[in-house]
């Protein structure tokens, strides 16, 4: 290899060995340490950048946070068992650079609230309160037990998985919904345009409300579900493929618009109401 | 059809409403109750002229005696804007107009024609429970404020507002057919739901 040659690769090299130092350095790193008592309270506030909450052994609450820049600080306090993090935005700052990304390791039985207007926004295997409210970012909640489930987003996908024994209240504006494995004693989805989709039992004795403008509204369960079930859409076709026993309805119930029926023992309630959307009860 | 704009149009249609205003007396309560109030006003007035009217012999007396003491002049063509009436049978009309005038303008304040708040150039309206509310300007107002502190999200806000006053018109409008329909009612519920979270969204976090 010619000296000149050798010379200009090493140049090169250094050249991007800075860039890529340049570019790490450019992202500022910052750990925060909270003990804390039983059931604590977390609220994240991040305008840009994804949230993840996952539960960790202790009694602590661990936040890691990635800046992508200088025009963005991150805020922190805790008042006893209450922690608060928000992403502070400084003049000039965009959805780049006012990126903060978080990882938060909490205790299972934390209430955990989080707000970011790009998300995405993910919580898992919590017991606590979760309460998440996103603009335009994807929203995934899975694997949380007792807790009661808050969600609000315009036009986000929500993901909902495998939640049991809580209060699940959602609403969306045109995002579309997913519930898969979904039970408690109250269940609500309220959607403006975005398609609602439940696969799950409809377990025992809950109240399930799927309710909907434009929206299509899918509900897939099994043949041993035990609900008592009332669907009708103003103006979309409406269709089971389960055999209802009759049930007492305060409308009239007309073919294509409406049914009403029970399945089993009609241990939970359910409700799939549509202005314009199409709904359909699927046998699994 | 707001309830301003009807109250605005009603003096000039009365008696001669279109379908729309027609549509919105149907519709509003606050409105209806005001044209039953305002008829029984004309009503009562087309009795007073009918009966209270006097005779042309008190009318000469009355003139002969003002021409003795010197207050009333031979009659001058009047030369302002101000119309003259022509014929003393109409001469009622002047003080019962102005009546009605004054009676249909109490009536607008009482009932609220200006909410507090309400500035001029914006375009609102009076929301009373189970009545659409669309206020555009208002609306704007928001989309400019989530544009000033992020602006990729003002088309998302925006197209959901449209997305959420669909559904509100919708719903009341289902709610309004279906009176007893708790279904309807709960859609109605579900619809400002959505609408009170866009605005909370479009409010909250500011950008400093």
């Amino acid at each position: 290899m010619q000296p000149g040659f050798r010379r200009a690769a090493s140049l090169g090299t250094v050249v991007i060995l800075a860039v890529t130092a340049y570019a790490v350095g450019d992202e500022l790193h910052r750990d925060y340490r909270f003990k804390v008592g039983h059931r604590p309270s977390v609220s994240i506030v991040n305008q840009y950048g994804p949230i993840s909450v996952k539960p960790a052994n202790g009694h602590h609450v661990i936040v890691s946070a990635i800046l992508h820049s200088d025009k963005v600080e991150v805020f922190q306090s805790q008042s006893g068992n209450r922690i608060s993090i928000s992403s502070h935005l400084l003049p000039g700052s965009d959805a780049e650079s006012g990126r903060v990304d978080y990882e938060v390791l909490v205790p299972a039985d934390a209430s955990v609230t989080l707000h970011s207007a790009t998300g995405p926004l993910h919580a898992e295997r919590l017991h606590g309160d979760v309460i998440l409210e996103g603009n335009t970012g994807r929203v995934d909640v899975s694997d949380v037990s007792e807790g009661h489930v808050h969600v609000r987003t315009m036009d986000g996908l929500v993901t909902l998985t495998n939640i049991t024994d809580g209060h699940v209240e959602i609403t969306s504006v045109s995002g579309n919904v997913a519930l898969k494995t979904v039970t408690g004693p109250f269940i609500q989805v309220n959607s403006s345009s975005g398609k609602i989709l439940y696969d799950g039992d409809f377990g025992s004795g809950g109240q399930y409300e799927l309710t909907s403008h434009t929206g299509d509204i899918e509900a897939t369960a099994p043949s041993y579900a035990s609900i008592d079930v009332t669907a009708r859409s103003e103006q979309g076709k409406v269709e089971s493929d389960f055999a209802l026993s009759p049930s007492y309805t305060s409308f009239a119930v007309r073919a294509g618009s409406a049914f009403a029926g029970t399945m089993g023992k009609a241990a939970s309630s359910v409700k799939l109401f549509s202005f314009s959307g199409r709904i359909h009860l699927r046998k699994r | 059809m707001t309830c301003d704009e009807f109250q605005r149009v009603l003096p000039e249609s009365w008696g001669a409403q279109s379908s729309e205003e027609q549509e919105h007396v149907k519709s509003c309560r606050s409105c209806a109750d005001l044209v039953l109030d305002l008829q029984a006003i004309s009503d009562t007035a087309r009795l007073l002229q009918a009966t209270d009217e006097p005779s042309p012999r008190v009318w000469n007396s009355i003139e002969i005696a003002l021409r003795r003491e010197g207050l009333i002049h031979e009659a001058r063509p009047l030369r302002s804007f101000v119309f003259a009436w022509p014929q003393r049978r109409l001469a009622w009309l002047m003080p019962l107009t102005a009546v009605l005038a004054l009676v249909f303008g109490v009536l607008i304040f009482e009932r609220g024609g200006r909410s507090p708040g309400m500035s001029s150039g914006v375009e609102t309206r009076q929301s009373t429970p189970g009545e659409f509310t669309l206020a555009s300007a208002e609306e704007e107002q928001l989309l400019k404020m989530v544009a000033d502190r992020a602006p990729a999200l003002r088309p998302v806000f925006e197209s959901d507002l449209r997305n959420v006053d669909a559904y509100i018109k919708d719903a009341e409008l289902s709610a309004r057919n279906n009176p007893n329909d708790e279904i309807a009612q709960q859609s109605l519920m579900n619809a400002y739901e959505q609408r009170a979270m866009v605005y909370q969204m479009a409010l909250d976090r500011s950008v400093p």
